[in-house]
């Protein structure tokens, strides 16, 4: 069972049918006892920072979802806002703590360029920094669909496996023991996305 | 690289598929065709007068595309309320698109930016050229004269938190002609959110032209589909060996 937390935010429509799809049960629960049970974890997540925090803080699941990831080592998918929250602390809209699982900041995307346009939306590559097993069977530079505005920027780049080109180098894929988070949407990134979920979903 | 997007855009009336000209509804092609693996993203517009975006049908219609198609899914038709947004997104849609709710209240936009996101919002601007050359944005399925310039509304809508911009040129709808790429660059130069652009492509070379003179971020399209064999990747290969960068 493929636990999907529900804090109010997030496509967990697609999410969910994207783990059905790769003949898994997924589980769409706000309930920890129920997310203690899963196999693995999914958090997705679209939308504001602060308010992602404040929403899993109101339904009780910062302390949970701690305790089950980060002490007991229960696989976990942060996508998008879901890969983002996994910080410190996020710039968005004022500066907000985060669950604080890595040591990382959320900084807003820039550039110099006028033609940069943020948010950063459509199809960028995924350019593998590490080999990791999530990467399996996806090729290098494969496309993969982003919407964000913030990145996240960790400490220690050693975290880094997968980047993408927009301004700058942006965390495209980050991992930390059993903590992996996609700053792109894999549920939306068609037969490479479907493939790096499945890769998550059956890994170790 | 980003990629340049090829999107689909559908539109519904009651729950069935149909292509439009000039803003009204045309029965006569209802070819349903969506290759589902090479489109980049779906846009599917409820476009039923009396009961947009409330319809089971179309609920449907949505949850069905959520559930089968794993590309970005945006989809608008009447909406209103924060309450509209979320059903939409209930339904799995990604983003939602306003219009005539976001002009009788622009608000409208910075409420679902601030709740779900800007990247949750794209505002269509449906925009029609007078006599004299002058741009108006139009509301009500292209019905309602705004005395708002293009322009300025989608720098209004960039400030009030939308992620997105949807241009229409309502007279180029469903004439295969080519996108009206004066408005489109325009637009796309005013703002720095992603332009997309709608209305009037015919053939591969509107989309090129989209991309390079209008400075459009993605290039729509809605009724080329339903007159040609061409698939989807066709477009894609024709970009691609014309230098755009593509996902093929």
């Amino acid at each position: 069972m493929i636990g999907i937390v529900d804090y109010g935010l997030g496509n967990l429509v697609s999410v969910a049918a994207a783990v059905s799809r790769l003949d898994f049960e997924p589980t769409v629960t706000v309930n920890p006892d129920v997310l203690a049970d899963c196999d693995k974890i999914i958090l997705p997540g679209v939308g504001a920072f602060g308010d992602g925090m404040r929403n899993l803080a109101e339904r009780s699941l910062i302390e949970p979802l701690r305790r089950i990831v980060v002490d007991e080592g229960k696989p976990i998918l942060g996508i998008c806002l879901g890969a983002q929250l996994i910080s410190n602390a996020s710039d968005e809209f004022g500066v907000s703590s985060g669950l604080g699982w890595i040591d990382a900041h959320c900084r807003k995307l820039t550039s110099n360029d006028p033609s940069f346009k943020v948010p950063h939306v459509g199809w960028n590559n995924l350019i593998q920094k590490k080999d990791d097993p999530i990467f399996c069977n996806i090729p290098d530079d494969a496309l993969f669909y982003y919407v964000h505005s913030y990145y996240v920027d960790p400490s220690n780049d050693d975290l880094v496996i997968g980047e993408c080109e927009y301004g700058s180098r942006v965390t495209s894929v980050l991992r930390y023991r059993n903590i992996y988070a996609t700053q792109f949407h894999p549920e939306k990134s068609q037969r490479h996305g479907l493939t790096l979920l499945q890769n998550f979903l059956t890994g170790a | 690289m980003l990629r340049k997007r090829l999107i689909t855009v559908l539109t519904f009336n009651n729950g069935v598929l149909f292509r439009t000209k000039l803003f009204t509804p045309d029965y006569r092609y209802t070819l349903n065709f969506v290759d589902a693996w090479s489109v980049d993203e779906i846009v599917v517009l409820d476009i039923t007068r009396d009961q947009h975006g409330k319809g089971q049908k179309f609920a449907d219609v949505v949850s069905s595309f959520a559930t089968r198609c794993f590309v970005p899914l945006a989809a608008g038709g009447g909406v209103r309320t924060v309450s509209d947004v979320r059903s939409y997104l209930s339904y799995g849609a990604d983003k939602v698109i306003v219009n005539t709710g976001a002009l009788e209240r622009p608000e409208l936009i910075t409420e679902i930016a601030t709740l779900f996101g800007a990247q949750c919002v794209i505002t269509s601007i449906d925009a029609r050229q007078s006599a004299e050359g002058k741009y108006e944005v139009f509301s009500g399925f292209g019905q309602q004269p705004t005395g708002r310039d293009p322009v300025s509304w989608a720098r209004e809508a960039e400030q009030r938190g939308t992620g997105e911009i949807l241009i229409t040129a309502i007279d180029r709808d469903g004439y295969l002609q080519g996108y009206d790429l004066d408005l489109c660059h325009m637009v796309a130069d005013a703002v720095g959110v992603p332009v997309l652009i709608l209305g009037g492509a015919g053939n591969w070379k509107h989309f090129l032209e989209g991309i390079e003179q209008g400075h459009a971020s993605a290039v729509c399209t809605q009724n080329i589909y339903h007159f040609t064999e061409k698939s989807i990747s066709s477009a894609k290969r024709f970009l691609a060996h014309a230098g755009v960068p593509i996902r093929s």
